[in-house]
């Protein structure tokens, strides 16, 4: 499916949004009005925003710690988000969440979780439901290479497999898990791994270009969504930021600027100066706005402790 | 208790694999929405009977044989949750939940909570807690109080056929929270007489079962059986209990329990577990922070060893607290002294008596 100029226009608006809230996290970030570890999407939204935008109503995505861009994908609201960060009661979750586990079910985000490969049973889960009730969801994993390390990733492919579930596996490949190199971790090829249950696979190398996302995912979901079974998307990305916090961590040794440089100069984020003049005044009013929103919804409150533990 | 039940018109014998199958059949018709999922759920032997030709009524894909992956049917069952199916999860031994502890505790617990209450998550964790002819150190753990520690998770232990028929159909259509039962192996062939006619208004907290003067005894699981045994024992003797079913450990009776103890002073608990940090030493604290002045004597706790569990049968019997053991702490609260006087019965191992005896209770 080609993409249209309209179309491209509201990935990269998306994608522009999720930019530019970040980077708001990291301006507000020394105030200590989010106090919670922040796992900053940057450099990685072009995947949200593709797989997202690939989805329909009703079908279900699930992430991990590192879902910022997520939550922004599915279209979730952003004076809710600012407040969750900020711990507020006007936050998606009452600030119980917080940064680590977004969720918007409202849009079908489902949940994030901060243990690792923890949400991939989830998804699978979720289409099982599907096929049990006969529903023509397609349910959405997004899952970091790391992922893919862990027992019950091998446990959810298999079972994803076997009952031919309406799933796509999406892993995010920045090559890093915290501060470690994906050939320290892995001793076998992604793809193959894909391949060891039977999943078309498919990778996508320029995962900063909105449209080539878009386009992999909008097939491979409407193929999911066909029938046949669960399909794979590697794609590769770049993770700009340290692992948790705010800061860039170039100089301490484990990574090279050098490949930041070279994927910045293909990301439209920074390039499209187009499209940046086109949005990015828009983009950060809605951000200011959102974010006054959330600055006026107060702490939740004693009444809230023990809300919900049952 | 079988006195007082027989002039009912409705009291049937049912053991309590059929109150389980029961239960089960009628989840799975009541709701077409419901799955059982677990290894050899859909097998020959159906999970001790419990599951036994469910399968063929309702169809493998509604009760499904598992691979072997603890850990991810139990996402799975998050998953599913989520998208509108009611999952019931077997585990034909409790030691095997484990692997799935990291969703159970880590998710399962959290998800209302930590979603700040857009999520519930109804579902069933059934698991079976083993013991006899050399389960060994692990098949046999009893480790409900592990999870009952978890703020977010029903547990239920239930000790009776009657306790299965009350409450897993209120959990199952009513209950709209994780919940993880710890089955009693033993008690699968056992016949209890049900009382059909009995209404609950909450079947999910403990039970008075019968009624005394000397002492409280609570007890959880199988351990109520050998504190009847032990009753019938005693009473003979001169000395009367109250028994209280803990029956749910994440829904104590707590008020039942302190006024069971402000009317006999003194306590005695028993469990199918460690005593350590679990349900006997919650008890316990129950006690010590809400009425400590109505102790007259100090506190008794019966359960396992504190080791891994033998197989050898010969240190397996010593393993357990057998009807012996139950009857000479019972005694020896309720006379005030160790050299109570009272006999203790013949018996060495509850595990040898089951074999012949099938109940009704």
């Amino acid at each position: 499916m080609a993409v249209t100029p309209e179309l491209y226009a509201k990935l990269f608006h998306r994608a522009l949004l999720i930019r530019r809230v970040e980077e708001k996290i990291i301006e507000l970030y020394p105030s200590d009005l989010i106090q919670s570890p922040v796992h900053l999407s940057i450099g990685q939204e072009a995947i949200s925003v593709g797989v997202c935008e690939a989805m329909k109503d009703g079908d279900l995505v699930y992430g991990s710690y590192r879902s910022h861009a997520l939550y922004l994908g599915v279209g979730g609201d952003l004076a809710e988000m600012f407040a969750e960060l900020m711990g507020r009661i006007g936050g998606v979750s009452k600030g119980k969440a917080g940064s680590m586990h977004l969720t918007y079910p409202k849009k079908g985000f489902m949940g994030s979780s901060a243990v690792v490969a923890t949400q991939l049973p989830h998804a699978v889960g979720s289409a099982y439901a599907a096929k049990v009730r006969k529903t023509d969801q397609v349910v959405v994993c997004v899952f970091g290479d790391g992922a893919l390390e862990e027992g019950v990733t091998h446990e959810s492919f298999n079972f994803a497999a076997l009952e031919k579930l309406p799933v796509l596996f999406m892993c995010e490949n920045n090559q890093l898990a915290v501060h470690s190199h994906l050939h320290e971790r892995h001793a076998f090829k992604i793809e193959n791994m894909a391949k060891l249950f039977g999943f078309p696979y498919t990778r996508i190398d320029k995962g900063w270009d909105l449209t080539e996302v878009y386009e992999t995912c909008k097939r491979e979901t409407d193929s999911v969504r066909a029938g046949g079974g669960p399909r794979f998307i590697e794609a590769a990305t770049f993770r700009y930021k340290e692992h948790v916090g705010t800061n860039d961590d170039f100089h301490v040794g484990y990574r090279d600027r050098a490949d930041f440089e070279a994927w910045v100069k293909n990301d439209p984020l920074v390039q499209d100066k187009a499209g940046l003049r086109a949005y990015l005044a828009g983009v950060d009013a809605e951000i200011e706005a959102a974010v006054a929103v959330a600055l006026k919804s107060p702490a939740p409150g004693i009444e809230e402790l023990l809300t919900d533990v049952m | 208790m079988s006195a007082q039940l027989a002039v009912k018109a409705d009291v049937e014998t049912v053991s309590y694999a059929n109150a389980l199958l029961e239960t089960m059949d009628n989840a799975l018709g009541d709701n077409p929405n419901c799955i059982i999922l677990g290894q050899g759920a859909d097998d020959f032997k159906g999970i001790f009977g419990s599951t036994a030709g469910l399968a063929d009524k309702y169809g493998h894909n509604r009760v499904r044989d598992m691979p072997l992956m603890e850990d991810g049917m139990t996402g799975i069952a998050l998953g599913a949750a989520l998208n509108g199916v009611y999952p019931i999860l077997t585990h034909i031994r409790s030691d095997f939940v484990l692997l799935s502890a990291n969703q159970i505790i880590n998710l399962i617990a959290k998800y209302k909570y930590m979603f700040g209450g857009l999520y519930e998550l109804p579902l069933m964790i059934r698991t079976v807690i083993g013991r006899s002819w050399g389960q060994g150190a692990q098949h046999s753990q009893s480790l409900q109080s592990l999870f009952a520690h978890i703020p977010g998770l029903t547990i239920v232990v239930p000790s009776s056929a009657q306790t299965v028929l009350d409450t897993y159909p209120y959990l199952i259509a009513q209950h709209k929270a994780p919940v993880i039962t710890f089955e009693h192996r033993m008690l699968y062939n056992l016949d209890f007489e049900v009382d059909r006619g009995q209404f609950l208004n909450n079947p999910l907290t403990s039970r008075l079962v019968q009624q005394g003067s000397e002492l409280t005894i609570v007890a959880s699981s199988i351990m109520v059986l050998e504190a009847r045994r032990a009753a019938k024992w005693l009473k003979e003797h001169g000395i009367t209990f109250d028994l209280i079913d803990v029956h749910a450990p994440s829904h104590i009776d707590r008020r039942m329990i302190i006024e069971s103890v402000r009317k006999t002073g003194k306590l005695l608990v028993l469990d199918t577990s460690w005593t350590s940090f679990g349900t006997t030493a919650e008890i316990c604290r129950l006690i010590a922070e809400s009425e400590p002045q109505a102790l007259k004597a100090a506190v008794r706790s019966l359960g396992l060893a504190p080791a891994p569990c033998p197989t050898a049968k010969a240190l397996e019997d010593l393993y357990y607290p057998n009807l012996a053991n139950v009857v000479d702490a019972a005694s020896a609260l309720a006379r005030g002294k160790a050299a109570h006087g009272i006999p203790l019965p013949p018996e060495k191992t509850m595990s040898d008596i089951y074999k012949k005896f099938r109940g009704p209770f």
